[in-house]
């Protein structure tokens, strides 16, 4: 049996007496399109930096692609896409010369050209990224992400700042990837966007995993209707802030 | 060979390095301050004096520039955010570190590159030929003070998470005492140990003055240039150490043969010793500074 794409067991993030993510306890198998919600605050950056090696965690474990993801950095990033949230891109750099950066040090063949076409920017090549307006750096950015055929693509937030057609890209390029044999773990506040794209759906909640599953197994489960929306189940979930615990997909 | 896993951090580095406006004015500036002879350095050393210039260069201006260009390199990513492209790479912290270090310092070299190609032309041309071995020497462990420098500055940025501490720390600690400022730092530093006094145009004979003198790395770099335009040991300029050979002249640039005349040197105070001084200041802050950076929280 192949590893799941992201395990965490206990995984806990505490600055000084904050907490940010309390024992996450997650699964993420290979090949599926995992959404995971939640409003701002409520941890998910926090759980994504952790599994980038951006920050170090209080205690807890986590295996991603089947590697420690702070001590196999390496063998792990090589195999990882990343479109981060809350950055700005390198202003006296091309397009061509951010996505050449990810390309060599990844040892990959692809095309600039090609992936800049993928995501609608092709016609910006060779301008520096200081041109940019906030939705072509978020273009950019998931272009980088695209680089060397990921295993595991993991987007934070990657619906910030884009207008509809760019929401649309987004969802088009996450289908792609899923069709190749990727999977794709994002993260999202804006709770309508999501129910289209995901396979599963993981909520979370001041630092909690209060409910994770597809979407049909997550209206039963909260007594909603067929047509109810993940902002539905979502204000069921956390009304009275009770935890409902897991639920099985 | 394969080139390192970090190469294409170190191109971007360089790039984006040659790519700012500032840079290109630096290699002119460093052409006008380094040139100048002088009567005293023209008598001693002759058309080497051309070898001296790419010293003086190398002396105050290029450190100051070298530090402005790296000392927010990590500390600006971080805080901008782009930092997190470099983590997501496959690469540990510390190659990145190496990749910035490597990459920054040929972005610096290349203007005192021409500098010292501009000095060697116009020197060479109203005093002569110099040794081109030499030249090429004080050149090589200039470019060697140029990595040392980077390495500091990147160090320093690595481990603050403020602009305004990596600023104070390096400029107002790094640049003003250490390099600037040591020749009375440092004999200051020494009285308050050993309780003796020093008079700068007349220094005691003893081993740990000296030594502390030579833990700058601008003196380190300095006793080596003069090392190996064949000028007396000391970290002095070379315009001012030449002025020792002259009889009824002293002065005060700590120098060892004058001082320790007619006894014996300890061994440490070789010029080569302070090749490996140097040396020093470009691994240890930074092997520190990346014992932290890896196990920090960048994000």
């Amino acid at each position: 049996m192949r590893s799941p794409a992201i395990e965490t067991d206990g995984l806990s993030k505490q600055y000084g007496d904050v907490v940010a993510l309390d024992e996450l306890n997650m699964t993420v198998a290979q090949g599926e399109v995992y959404g995971f919600l939640g409003p701002n605050g409520a941890g998910k950056s926090t759980t994504i930096n952790l599994l980038m090696d951006y920050i170090k965690p209080t205690s807890g474990t986590a295996r991603v692609l089947g590697h420690d993801p702070w001590n196999d950095v390496v063998a792990c990033h090589q195999r990882v896409g990343i479109c981060p949230d809350r950055f700005e891109t390198y202003e006296s750099l091309s397009a061509r010369r951010h996505l050449e950066l990810v390309i060599d040090t990844k040892r990959a063949d692809d095309d600039p050209r090609a992936l800049l076409e993928r995501v609608g920017l092709a016609d910006a090549i060779e301008r520096p990224a200081g041109e940019f307006s906030q939705g072509m750096e978020q273009r950019l950015a998931l272009a980088m992400s695209l680089v060397g055929e990921p295993d595991l693509l993991i987007l934070d937030e990657p619906f910030t700042g884009l207008d509809p057609h760019g929401v649309a890209l987004v969802r088009d390029v996450v289908e792609a990837e899923s069709e190749r044999g990727a999977t794709v773990f994002f993260s999202s506040h804006v709770l309508g966007q999501v129910d289209l794209v995901c396979d599963r759906i993981g909520i979370l909640y001041e630092g909690d995993l209060i409910a994770e599953g597809t979407l049909p197994a997550l209206r039963d489960t909260c007594d909603l209707s067929s047509d109810a929306t993940v902002e539905d189940i979502f204000m069921r979930l956390t009304d009275g802030s009770a935890h409902a615990g897991e639920v099985d997909a | 060979m394969a080139l390192p896993r970090w190469f294409p951090v170190a191109r971007k580095e360089a790039t984006t390095l040659l790519k700012s406006k500032g840079i290109w004015i630096l290699a002119p500036l460093l052409v006008v301050w380094g040139y100048g002879p002088t009567y005293i350095s023209w008598d001693t050393l002759g058309p080497d004096v051309t070898v001296g210039f790419v010293q003086v260069a190398g002396s105050l201006l290029l450190p100051l520039c070298v530090l402005l260009l790296t000392y927010r390199s990590i500390i600006q990513e971080r805080t901008s955010g782009s930092l997190k492209f470099l983590l997501g790479l496959p690469l540990t912290r510390t190659e990145i570190l190496i990749g910035k270090v490597f990459g920054r310092s040929v972005g610096a070299v290349v203007p005192f590159a021409v500098a010292t190609v501009v000095l060697g032309v116009i020197g060479g041309v109203k005093f002569g030929l110099f040794s081109p071995l030499r030249f090429i020497g004080v050149f090589l462990v200039t470019v060697l003070y140029i990595a040392v420098l980077v390495s500091v500055a990147t160090a320093a940025s690595a481990v603050t998470t403020s602009t305004v501490r990596v600023t104070a720390v390096l400029f107002g600690g790094f640049f003003l005492l250490l390099t600037l400022g040591w020749k009375i730092v440092g004999v200051r530093l020494y009285s308050a140990v050993t309780g003796n006094p020093v008079n700068p145009l007349d220094p005691p004979a003893d081993g740990l003055l000296f030594a502390i003198l030579r833990l700058s790395p601008g003196r380190a770099y300095r006793t080596v240039t003069n090392w190996i335009l064949g000028l007396a040991n000391s970290g002095g300029q070379y315009t001012s150490v030449a002025t020792v050979l002259y009889p009824g002249h002293s002065v005060n640039e700590y120098v060892v043969d004058a001082v320790f005349s007619g006894q014996p040197v300890p061994p440490y105070l070789h010029e080569s010793i302070a090749l490996v001084v140097l040396l020093l200041w470009g691994v240890v802050p930074l092997a520190l500074a990346s014992y932290r950076f890896n196990r920090g929280d960048l994000a």
